[in-house]
């Protein structure tokens, strides 16, 4: 199924135009399945946990991402269709570049891959301080170190006092502190801003 | 000219160091914070950095009073060198300490702190070219001498980092406040608002066990989002009907906080196979 027909079936499912397939209703759901949650977590404290990775793309191929951990050893981490790919929005498998920073979350295989649900590319979370706010960027300070934080047109959002996020940044003031959610640019000081969290 | 210029120098320089020392002297606790504290000890810090702030005391009153002796504006440059020394100290051994050289405002050593430091040697080296003492040479040509003192005040000021806050900062809020460089945001309910409202409702909720990704695709409907994510299913008996792998679908309210009408469904896989043949 192409894409879009593939978005069509599942509007169509959830909003119930059309009687096309199995959807289930949230009441009818709730099977908490404690022991589905259970195997997931196999991790004790202390211990490494199998089910997750983070580190640098050394090699991406279709599918497949190589990746070196800070602690030097190697990973393969396997996408699929089924695997979320966050790049400072929601996005497809082939985003995933050489020299990205990653955290990968999925399933151990028995050969040693990893078989991901979910990736997040190059996401940082930073507490800073905005000490100049200009046409589509802030300069942040993190604890005396400078990063330019580049706004992005539709994307970055802001939270302001922990209300629903909003798209108008102009709450957004020079000189007091905010925690900014976004996508690093490899190797340099500047990160594309997702979400701003800031008191107005 | 160049005389008058060269003695003006003694008060700048000397202006700068009782600047420097009555900020020291007032709030000796800071010395912890600088880069001191790894040349000389945690213990002996404090009484270093008090020091220091003596001997700016002294040398500076010295250059501010007359007479005009060259060796004062030597001294003074020594000073300047020796603060170039700290800074490339600080700067290698303890970068992230603070310098501590005109404030309590903690401000790691960057371009700026060698600049003014420079900037003293260089008024310092001059100074000790000056005959006369400051006064007499304002006197002898106020306008050329204290117009070029003012610059070189700002000067210093721009070059000081801890003086930030009472200028810069100020100023580029003024900046902001006048017409908000990011105010002229089109109206676009941002992805993050709707996955806000998803996560408190209870169809999230009641599924939340099942979801094995994070948010894979989204797309308007009308008056709706539509949020994706990779789910499992446990209603088979472990065989048939695919791996249990499904996809999660939530319809979320586009225009308006209504969390408790998002609305949930779960297709497995085995099905869109089927319709989509």
């Amino acid at each position: 199924m192409d894409s879009l027909g593939r978005r069509k079936f599942l509007s169509k499912a959830v909003l119930g135009t059309a009687a096309v397939t199995t959807v289930v209703g949230a009441s009818s759901l709730g099977s908490f399945a404690p022991e589905a949650a259970a195997a997931q977590h196999s991790a004790s404290a202390g211990e490494v946990d199998p089910n997750f990775v983070e580190g640098r793309v050394i090699s991406a191929q279709k599918g497949m991402l190589v990746v070196t951990s800070t602690d030097k050893s190697m990973h393969r981490i396997h996408l699929t269709g089924a695997t979320s790919v966050w790049k400072l929005r929601p996005t497809t498998l082939d985003a995933a570049k050489v020299g990205d920073g990653l955290y990968a979350r999925g399933v151990r295989m028995p050969d040693g891959t990893l078989a991901a649900d979910a990736v997040w590319l190059n996401i940082v979370n930073l507490t800073v301080h905005i000490t100049s706010i200009g046409r589509n960027m802030m300069h942040l300070d993190h604890r005396g170190d400078r990063i330019v934080g580049h706004v992005i047109a539709g994307t970055t959002a802001a939270v302001y006092n922990s209300t629903p996020a909003v798209s108008d940044l102009s709450l957004l003031q020079v000189g007091k502190h905010a925690q900014v959610i976004g996508a690093w640019r490899p190797d340099t000081n500047e990160v594309d801003l997702a979400t701003v969290y800031a008191a107005a | 000219m160049i005389e008058s210029f060269a003695s003006v120098q003694q008060v700048l320089l000397g202006g700068v160091l009782l600047w420097a020392a009555v900020v020291k002297l007032r709030n000796p606790g800071a010395a912890h914070r600088t880069a001191l504290k790894r040349l000389v000890g945690e213990r002996r810090v404090v009484a270093a950095y008090r020091a220091v702030s003596c001997a700016e005391l002294v040398l500076g009153a010295l250059l501010v009073a007359p007479p005009a002796v060259a060796v004062e504006a030597y001294l003074g440059a020594a000073l300047g060198v020796g603060m170039l020394g700290y800074l490339a100290y600080a700067k290698i051994k303890a970068p992230e300490s603070s310098c501590g050289c005109l404030g309590d405002k903690e401000t790691p050593v960057r371009t700026r702190g060698f600049l003014r430091a420079g900037v003293m040697v260089v008024a310092g080296v001059l100074a000790a070219f000056g005959t006369a003492w400051w006064p007499a040479a304002v006197v002898d040509r106020p306008l050329a001498t204290v117009g070029l003192l003012v610059a070189e005040a700002a000067l210093v000021v721009a070059l000081s980092p801890e003086l930030d806050h009472r200028w810069l900062l100020p100023l580029r809020r003024w900046r902001v406040r006048l017409s908000h460089p990011l105010a002229s945001r089109t109206g676009v309910i941002p992805l993050e608002s709707s996955v806000q409202q998803l996560r408190k409702s209870g169809a999230f909720r009641s599924v939340t066990d099942q979801l094995r990704s994070d948010l894979l695709d989204s797309w308007e409907e009308g008056e709706w989002r539509i949020l994706t994510y990779a789910a499992r299913t446990d209603n088979g008996t472990g065989t048939g009907t695919g791996t249990g792998r499904a996809t999660a679908v939530f319809a979320v309210p586009l225009l308006d906080y209504r969390p408790d009408d998002v609305r949930v469904a779960l297709v497995p896989e085995a099905d869109e196979v089927l319709t989509s043949s």
